[in-house]
């Protein structure tokens, strides 16, 4: 199975960024299936790893403003949360 | 000069703008994801004719319009006017019509509201299925709406307000966005509403007439429905929604209807604002969620792009800020020889011209706008005398630097109302909406005598009527052309 790609912004530190642990955070999605459902947001729980290489799935880190880090980081997806009632 | 424009839609408009060559027709196919927004922003800096977008990537059968309203010359258009029309006799149109009684809005019915053509409930109500383009690298995501309005109705008094709150696209029914507490859908909102645990209604209107994205930008205490009326001459067509007790412009392109949820937030931004700045951060902010999506057939997303100036909301929103302060000022017997926002200055400077009739009077002026409702949007007032051209640039900087003593002539207001997108403020205070506002007073004490007063230095102030005149007559006979 091909690698995921997602994005995320992170409002804290980076370095502060816990690893290997549990985490709640939101990803976007940057290479769906169906192209019209890029930048998707979705709230996950997942563990995250500042190695490219560490997890399934590649991770880019974008700062409060925007800004976008050079390396990706690695991800794995446990569950996805659904925050919403059904509209 | 034809004065009133008749618009029903956006589609006319188009052909207005095509007519006086002020559109591009963009035939080859463009990417939603970042394409789109650059070669928009790229008409803002460079005051270009605007773009129609015919093909969309990923998304046949949808158009787009870029800049719809970022020149004076589109406005004028817009209004029916000459493009060539001057901004003061733009002003005084849009004064002219705004003043007097409302025009009460029609309601039609579904048959002939275009908006209606296509109705998308359930799972089919999907945002990702319009074409929402990501229009800044390192936005906080797909910003379906930049060019558009909110509609929401006040649960006691029944008025209605259409606002333009931006609105990035989350998941497939969630949009997300900042609704400041001191706006008029906020007061509803968090006044009404949140007490009460209560959603609020909404429908986002898409493609609409380019009067009623005017009267959306347009800080008037007139419900904008009727004030669209009266910038158009006639009422505007609304239709009942399909899932909530709202009613909507007709003829709009792409109607979102659903219901702002309250107390609970989710993250949204960061965007390219206004003021030419990503300011405010990534943060929790006020949640849309959709029940249904109406749009015509081939529907034509309107697309504004934030940024440096200068962009229709810089223009718009400077445009309007600046004529119901006017309206405000003269309502209060002020002398007043006219008020001007600079667009350069994304609406946070005001020009005010005056007759100095009696001292401090510019504090006056600056106490009744920093007073009023419209505050938060600007935080510097420069007053300068009646002989002062408040459209010539060159003239303000030269009345601010020479007639502005450093001390004397400069006023702080502290502890007023601001907005988070100022860059300028601190972090905190931007969190909290809370600002700072400054009066440039350029006009020369009542008390000096006239021998103290200096003398303006110009062509027209320090010749002869009649040596004025031979020069004038004779100027391309010394060569000179214009």
């Amino acid at each position: 199975m091909s690698r995921k790609e997602y994005d995320t912004f992170i409002l804290i530190d980076p370095a502060m960024v816990p690893e290997e642990k549990e985490t709640e955070l939101i990803v976007r999605e940057l290479a769906p299936a169906d192209r019209r459902y890029k930048y998707r947001s979705t709230y996950v729980t997942a563990v995250i790893s500042k190695s490219e290489s560490k997890y399934p799935d590649q991770l880019w880190i974008r700062l409060g403003k925007g800004q976008l880090q050079e390396k990706p980081w690695s991800i794995k997806v446990l569950k996805e949360l659904n925050k919403f009632p059904k509209g | 000069m034809e004065l009133h424009s008749v618009y029903k839609d956006n589609r006319e408009f188009i052909k207005a703008l095509e007519a006086h060559g002020e559109l591009v027709t963009v035939q080859q196919e463009v990417d939603w994801d970042l394409e789109m927004g650059a070669i928009v922003r790229r008409v803002c800096e460079k005051k270009l004719a605007a773009p129609y977008f015919k093909k969309i990537k990923d998304y046949p059968g949808f158009e787009a319009l870029g800049a719809p309203l970022a020149t004076y010359r589109r406005l004028a258009i817009a209004m029916g006017m000459d493009p060539k029309s001057s901004i003061p006799e733009i002003s005084d149109e849009y004064v002219r019509r705004t003043t007097g009684t409302p025009i009460q809005p029609v309601l039609v019915d579904r048959k002939q509201a275009p908006c209606k053509e296509n109705i998308l409930l359930g799972d089919e109500a999907d945002l990702f299925k319009l074409p929402g383009p990501m229009v800044h690298d390192g936005d906080g995501g797909r910003y379906l709406c930049t060019w558009h309005f909110v509609v929401a109705k006040d649960p006691d008094t029944r008025m209605i307000n259409w606002g333009m709150y931006r609105q990035m696209v989350f998941d497939e029914k969630t949009m997300v966005g900042p609704v400041l507490p001191f706006s008029d859908m906020g007061k509803m909102f968090y006044g009404k509403y949140v007490p009460k645990n209560q959603p609020m209604p909404f429908a986002t209107v898409i493609g609409c007439d380019p009067m009623a994205g005017v009267a959306a930008c347009a800080p008037s205490p007139i419900p904008e429905d009727q004030f669209t009326g009266m910038l158009m001459g006639k009422p505007v067509e609304l239709v009942k929604c399909e899932t909530c007790d709202l009613e909507v412009p007709a003829h709009a392109e792409i109607i979102i209807e659903g219901e702002v949820i309250p107390n609970s937030w989710i993250e949204e931004g960061p965007f390219g604002e206004y003021t030419g700045y990503r300011t405010t951060p990534r943060e929790p902010r006020t949640i849309y969620r959709i029940k249904a999506i109406t749009h015509r057939n081939q529907p034509i997303l309107t697309v504004s792009n934030m940024g440096v100036p200068t962009d229709e909301g810089q223009l718009l929103r400077s445009f309007s800020l600046g004529l119901e302060m006017r309206k405000l000022l003269e309502s209060q017997g002020i002398p007043i020889t006219g008020v001007f926002m600079l667009p350069e200055s994304t609406h946070h400077m005001v020009v005010v011209g005056v007759r100095p009739i009696y001292s401090n009077i510019a504090t006056q002026i600056a106490n009744l706008v920093f007073g009023s409702k419209l505050s938060p949007w600007f935080h510097m007032v420069i007053v300068v005398d009646h002989e002062t051209d408040i459209y010539n640039k060159d003239e303000i900087i030269h009345a601010l630097a020479t007639k502005c003593h450093p001390i004397r002539g400069i006023r702080k207001y502290e502890h007023t109302v601001g907005t988070p997108f100022y860059p300028f403020a601190e972090p905190d205070d931007r969190r909290w909406s809370r600002g700072a506002q400054v009066l440039f007073d350029c006009t020369f004490p009542l008390d000096w005598s006239q021998a103290d007063l200096p003398i303006k230095v110009s062509f027209n102030k320090v010749y002869p009527k009649e040596i004025q005149e031979r020069v004038l007559k004779n100027w391309k006979n010394y060569g000179f052309r214009d």
